[in-house]
């Protein structure tokens, strides 16, 4: 009988993947001869260039210190690494054979020329909305980059996942292929912001949760997540910020890295804001339709009228510590940090990340507080040429542990966070190893 | 322009030019020191020190030299950590001389034999130098009275000596030319000197007055140096790897694999120290600093430690209550007749603790030393506050004359007894000679913390008695702590008045030999032989009398209230100057009065007997400073606000008044006031420690917390003017801020706290058993 | 090899990208005014300016600033005038003197962001500052005096 059970389970099995193989199939597009760069107008080049920016398609395909387009990125995933693959019009390592068609496709459905399904890594799923104009542009623009050979390494994808054919799977499951349709009740820049988000720029590839086969909780759209050892917040009403986030702090926050009523950009973020979003290629209209997109999805309506209230409430906590204190907590905190996050009243300082503000000590959890603390921030992440120096080495884990507990006791009505100690333990295990 | 300047070159001398030289002479003699090994600076005379001078300066004395542009140079021998010692010392010698101020400079001298005793501490050195600085002023300027009349062709009682020139009616010659044509010659004996005549005080034009203390300039600029940026060519660096216990600790095996990870790690080495002054030493070198400190993160090293390694605070206060409640042992620093008599016939007596737990003294600079051979003499650079005590072990340790070493002077990044000690210069020395290459060793912090000669935990029993009429008529004051004299500086061991009983420690007991007059007084001064097996007790800010008074001060409040009087009244009638209290010349007069005078004056100025707003109190104490030989007086109030459910103390003045003598310098008067006081406060609520496994378990600012800027409460310093001898202040102010504010919680709560520091746990107990 | 910009200079040092900015600034550039105190960033001896702003040198490393601008005490002011250093000499300040490099370099950036500091301000931005010769009451003092004269247009005295 059990006999019986097993053959017929591995009976359909075989029927299934045969099926998905079959249905994984794409016909290869046939090679072109690598396009001419005259012919693609200036225009769409330049429109493709700040496409490419806003896609952030060299923060996967050029690798640190590499050529641009290159690839050679490699990008951890849980199911292994998967490197970014050259997007230059070299025509034997790169795309210089891909006809426009193919490009679409791949842009679009997530199969690359000679048929074959790209990981979800490369998010065609966002990509998918794109309009037919950009993606010309794109297509435009990466065509007229510098032809570099290079290959890229192997992916380190195993086996059985690194089987193409299964995407076609996770497609059936995940996804919906189509255009980006405008939500005629909201302004023009509104949809210009939803559009730039959900078809380019992809935040919610990073600020939407995953489930365990690597895909968007849909349902929980932009609820938050954990991105390469850091919280990419919830950018909904689940937003942690004390204060509401206003179209121009979310400006100011995307366009500089740094707004003094939330905080600064650190981690991946920085990638986004220095590189995908920047000056001088991407126009402040465009951030400023990202900005008012957000602020709508975090706070829909009018902002609440006790701003004010909310800030000078949290900047009284900005001085505790600093005289005649007992709490060995609050004199460690006064010791290592206070010179440097003291706010006087009424707003904080650009240079003086106010912590009673940021979402650091806001999240569920302390992961972001601890990075931060552990690391120190750049030169180049938050307020450009601000730097917070690295902790690791001055503080214990019981210290740091013992800091962020009193700072989300003091500066919030939040509860307690648990386990703290072994939380810094392992963040500090993943820090990068002195040579 | 007064300037300053370090490793200043000795001056060749010259036989053959013309000069004269004022002979020299014991301190002894001058200041009337009934104990001469106490202190005892012996200048070298006439036969031991050839006078000479070269063409280019004139030295009538080893403390200054003239040249033709008429700079005087003033050789300071006293560390520079903040006191601006130099200034003073100078001011003394300007005052006599009637030097132009601007064209004074001061030179802080590296070790030479022909220096006498080089020793900054103990509130010493104006006190000290006073009176042979203003001698040898004076002698200098009398000289050059009488050779400037003869080139001004009149008689020196037509002459007078301002500001750097001899004058004559109407004509006058630098002082700088007389040197360049003059023909000086004069010779002066010990009497002569002794019987020089010095300005009276109202003929003073620099002491007394403010101006710019010379080592200031480079300490808002970078430039001033100190030890820690000694450097020589060629030099690598090392760090220790302090051993867990000061003394029983022994090398057993030094893995250095992981080490040599480190790009520049050179090697670790087990030091061999003939001294015994800090054995189980490995350093770890490398070829920068960071290099040496990672690698000896990485170094392994396996000592085999002995008992010391287990003992604990609680440890140490046991023995010392063993130590105190038996009535045998000991050293009896005050032993009047008839103390037992007196107690067994008291009408009423009372007997308190008092306690105070280890002390840091957390020099900003962290210990180090730069070290090499050079023309055959060993080098030491490192700011040090008593040269003449680590050359002899410098020697022992190096296996060379103490003529072979030298140690190169530096500002240090504070001082406050830790630097009294040599036990750092010895290994660090040692380093260099293992390797034959200049090394400069550097102390994280933490190694700094644990290698630290810290301030004894110390436990003190008082007891008074009342007789007839409500008169006192005894005290006892039994004390005993870990002893820093004993083992940093045994010669300065004292005997006790009647000769019997073990050598004492002076720096542990003074204090208790107090100004009031209380009847029969005894003191026992009792040697906590744990902690002297344990660790290595340091001098810090204030020493003894530091804790000494946190119990004497506290004792008098409460011996007060039992006698049902207000604590200002209580103290001025027991500072009646009978007998002994008198005080005597030159360094006491007005003893007891004087006390009663800084009392006075505070009470005045605070208002005893206010009423105070809800759990605020104001509390007084009054101290002599550091020891009766040369007290200084001190009075401080402190007004604090102590919160109930918490145990929080929270200072909101305090009031001090000083009698310090002639004053130099009153800023820096003033400075070494605030800055003795806020120590003081700072020991009394944000400082302390314990031991732990045989080591202080602090190691960083994490845990060790001295007081900071939102610390400091509003503070007042009054000088009562006087003319009487200067005397010290580096340390004085520290010794009554303790106990003004134990005194003051108790006004301000019916909450008496004995322990030190004193915690918020300390005082929520105390108001529970008050309750 | 990290290039650094140190007052004003450009300068390549053969520290690595790992050492300390501190040690790297006394030892290899041989700017021996910034001091070393408790090698964790809680005391402020080590206080220098990185692009304008007070960082402690002592847990920075020296490639983390590779390329900024970076101002020690040496390089506050080109005469040493600055009016916290004539303001500190003026009411004699230091004592040992050996915080007081970080002193002035924190107090600086006090300064930049809050011209008319209250004692609050003082307190909490000087906080990681020790002094443990607790010289904190003339501190304050020059503080104040300095701020009104920057404020003034009176930088000297």
């Amino acid at each position: 009988m059990i006999r019986r059970i097993i053959m017929a389970i591995v009976a359909a099995a075989v029927v299934a993947l045969v099926s998905l193989f079959i249905l994984s199939w794409r016909p290869a597009i046939a090679q072109i001869k690598q396009p001419n760069a005259l012919n693609f107008s200036a225009e769409s080049i330049a429109h493709g260039e700040v496409l490419a920016a806003e896609g952030h398609c060299a923060s996967c395909h050029t690798r640190p210190g590499g050529q641009p387009f290159a690839g050679g990125y490699g990008l951890s995933t849980p199911f292994g690494i998967i490197y970014g693959t050259n997007i230059t019009p070299d025509p034997n390592t790169g795309i210089g054979r891909w006809s426009l068609t193919a490009f679409t496709r791949a842009m679009r459905e997530g199969v690359a020329r000679d048929g074959s399904h790209l990981y979800p890594a490369f998010p065609y799923y966002a990509y998918t909305k794109l309009t037919d104009t950009d993606i010309g542009a794109l297509y435009a623009y990466v065509m007229t980059r510098t032809a570099v050979n290079a290959t890229v390494p192997a992916n380190t994808v195993p086996f059985p996942l690194n089987l193409r054919f299964f995407e076609e799977g996770w497609k059936i499951l995940f996804f919906r292929r189509g255009g980006y349709s405008a939500d005629t009740s909201k302004s023009q820049e509104w949809n210009r912001g939803a559009y730039l988000a959900e078809a380019l720029s992809d935040c919610t590839g990073c600020h939407t949760p995953r489930n365990p086969l690597g895909a968007e909780e849909t349902k929980r759209a932009y609820a938050g997540a954990l991105v390469e050892g850091w919280i990419a917040p919830a950018l909904t009403q689940a937003n942690p910020s004390p204060l509401p986030w206003t179209q121009e702090e979310l400006f100011s926050y995307l366009r500089t890295g740094v707004s003094p009523l939330h905080g600064a950009t650190d981690a991946t973020m920085t990638q986004v804001i220095r590189g995908a979003l920047a000056l001088p290629i991407v126009p402040d209209s465009d951030v400023q339709a990202i900005a008012l997109y957000f602020r709508d999805m975090e706070r829909p309506g009018a902002a609440p009228s006790n701003t004010e209230a909310i800030a000078t409430e949290a900047l009284a906590s900005s001085k505790l510590g600093s005289e005649q204190e007992y709490d060995p907590d609050a004199n460690l905190y006064a010791a290592a940090c206070m010179s440097c996050h003291y706010n006087a009243g009424p707003v904080p300082l650009n240079p003086r990340p106010e912590l009673a503000l940021i979402s650091d000590l806001r999240l569920y959890e302390p992961t972001n507080f601890i990075q931060v603390v552990l690391r120190g921030v750049s030169t180049t992440d938050g307020a450009q040429g601000l730097m917070m120096p690295a902790y690791a080495s001055s503080l214990t884990d019981s210290e740091v542990a013992r800091l962020a507990a009193y700072l989300r006791r003091t500066r919030t009505n939040l509860p307690p966070w648990g386990d703290v100690e072994d939380k810094v333990a392992a963040i500090r295990r993943q820090l990068p190893k002195p040579k | 322009m007064p300037s300053l300047s370090l490793h200043g070159l000795r001056s060749n001398y010259d036989p053959s030019r013309r000069s004269f030289l004022i002979a020299m002479f014991e301190v002894g003699a001058i200041l009337g020191f009934a104990r001469s090994s106490f202190g005892s600076i012996a200048f070298p005379t006439a036969e031991t020190y050839p006078p000479s001078s070269t063409g280019e300066l004139f030295e009538p004395t080893i403390w200054y030299g003239i040249d033709r542009k008429g700079t005087v140079t003033v050789n300071i021998i006293r560390a520079e950590m903040g006191q601006h010692v130099g200034t003073a010392l100078a001011r003394i010698v300007a005052e006599e001389l009637d030097a132009d101020w601007s064209k004074v400079k001061i030179e802080m001298v590296d070790t030479d034999p022909k220096w006498p005793v080089m020793m900054t501490g103990a509130s010493w050195s104006v006190w000290q130098s006073f009176p042979v600085l203003s001698r040898a002023g004076a002698a200098g300027r009398i000289a050059l009275i009488e050779e400037g009349a003869k080139l001004l062709g009149v008689g020196p009682p037509s002459c007078t000596a301002r500001n750097g020139a001899v004058l004559a009616d109407g004509r006058s010659i630098q002082y700088g030319d007389i040197v360049a044509r003059g023909n000086l010659r004069r010779l002066y004996t010990p009497e002569q000197l002794q019987k020089m005549p010095i300005k009276a005080p109202g003929e003073r034009r620099l002491i007394g007055r403010n101006t710019l203390a010379l080592d200031l300039p480079s300490k808002v600029n970078g430039e001033g140096r100190y030890g820690l940026d000694s450097a020589v060519d060629g030099m690598i660096y090392a760090r220790p790897k302090i051993p867990p216990t000061r003394y029983d600790s022994r090398v057993v095996a030094i893995d250095d694999s992981a080490a040599k990870r480190v790009p520049g790690y050179i090697q670790s080495l087990a030091l061999d120290d003939p001294s015994g002054t800090a054995p189980g030493w490995v350093m770890v070198y490398a070829k920068n600093f960071t290099a040496a400190s990672r690698a000896a993160d990485l170094v392994k090293v396996t000592w085999k430690s002995g008992e010391a390694a287990n003992v604990s605070e609680q440890d140490l206060q046991k023995r010392a209550a063993e130590l105190i409640a038996d009535p045998k042992g000991g050293s009896l620093f005050v032993d009047d007749p008839g103390v037992d008599a007196a107690f067994a016939s008291a009408k009423h007596k009372i007997e308190r603790t008092y306690i105070t737990s280890t002390v840091m003294h957390f020099a900003l600079e962290p210990i180090n030393a730069l070290a090499f051979e050079k023309n055959g003499v060993f080098e030491i650079h490192t700011g040090n506050q008593w040269q003449t005590l680590a050359l002899p072990v410098l020697a022992k340790a190096l296996g060379r004359s103490q003529d072979k070493i030298v140690m190169r002077t530096y500002l240090l990044g504070g001082g406050f007894g830790r630097r009294l000690d040599f036990d750092y210069a010895v290994p660090m020395a040692l380093a260099a000679k293992a390797v034959g290459q200049p090394v400069k060793t550097v102390c994280t912090r933490a190694d700094d913390m644990r290698f630290d000669c810290p301030r004894s935990t110390s436990r003190q029993v008082l007891r008074m008695a009342w007789g007839e009429g409500g008169q006192i008529t005894a005290m006892e004051h039994h004390a005993a702590a870990g002893w820093p004299t004993a083992v940093i500086a045994p010669s300065f061991m004292m005997k006790t008045a009647n000769g019997e009983g073990a050598l004492y420690d002076p720096f542990s007991i003074q204090g208790a030999d107090h100004w009031y007059t209380v009847g029969a007084q005894r003191v026992r001064a009792l040697c906590n032989d744990l902690a002297q097996r344990t660790f290595r007790p340091g001098w810090l800010r204030s020493v003894g009398s530091g804790w000494v008074n946190w119990a004497v001060e506290s004792f008098m409040d409460e011996a007060a209230l039992e006698a049902g009087a207000d604590p200002v009244t209580f103290r001025l009638r027991l500072l009646n100057g009978a007998g002994r209290n008198a005080g005597s010349a030159p360094n006491s007069v007005g003893g007891a009065h004087r006390q009663a005078a800084v009392l006075t004056r505070l009470a005045e100025k605070v208002g005893s007997g206010s009423t105070m707003p809800k759990d605020v109190g104001l509390g007084i104490a009054s101290t002599f400073g550091q020891e009766r030989g040369m007290p200084t007086w001190i009075a401080c109030a402190a007004r604090v606000r102590v919160d109930r459910h918490n145990g929080h103390v929270f200072v909101e003045k305090l009031t001090l008044v000083v009698d310090a003598g002639t004053i130099i310098q009153p800023d820096g008067a003033e400075s070494q006031v605030e800055g003795a006081a806020l120590w003081g406060l700072s020991m009394a609520l944000h400082e302390g420690s314990e031991f732990v496994k045989g080591q202080p378990k602090d190691t960083n600012l994490d845990t060790y917390t001295p007081l900071r800027m939102g610390d400091v409460p509003e503070i007042e310093v009054e000088f009562l003017q006087s003319s009487e001898a200067p005397v010290g202040l580096g340390e004085p102010a520290t010794t009554a801020i303790a106990p003004a504010i134990g005194n003051a919680i108790f006004a301000a709560t019916g909450a008496r706290v004995r322990d030190l520091p004193i915690r918020p746990e300390s005082i929520l107990h105390a108001l529970a058993q008050s309750a | 090899m990290v290039e650094l910009n140190v007052n004003g200079h450009t300068v390549s040092v053969h520290s690595q990208p790992d050492a300390p900015l501190l040690w790297v600034i006394r030892d290899e550039l041989g700017l021996t005014g910034t001091k070393f105190g408790c090698g964790v960033g809680m005391c402020g001896a080590c206080t220098v300016h990185v692009e304008g702003r007070a960082t402690r040198s002592c847990i920075t490393p020296v490639g983390a600033v590779s390329g900024a601008k970076i101002t020690t005490i040496e390089g506050l002011d080109p005469e040493g005038r600055h009016p916290l250093q004539t303001a500190w000499l003026e009411l004699q300040v230091p004592q040992c003197g050996y915080c007081q490099s970080g002193m002035i370099m924190q107090a600086a950036t006090l300064l930049k962001d809050y011209p008319n500091p209250t004692d609050q301000d003082i307190n909490a931005a000087m906080a990681g500052s020790l002094c443990r010769c607790m010289t904190y009451v003339r501190i304050r003092r020059a503080i104040k005096l300095a701020a009104a004269r920057m404020r003034g247009g009176t930088a000297h005295a």
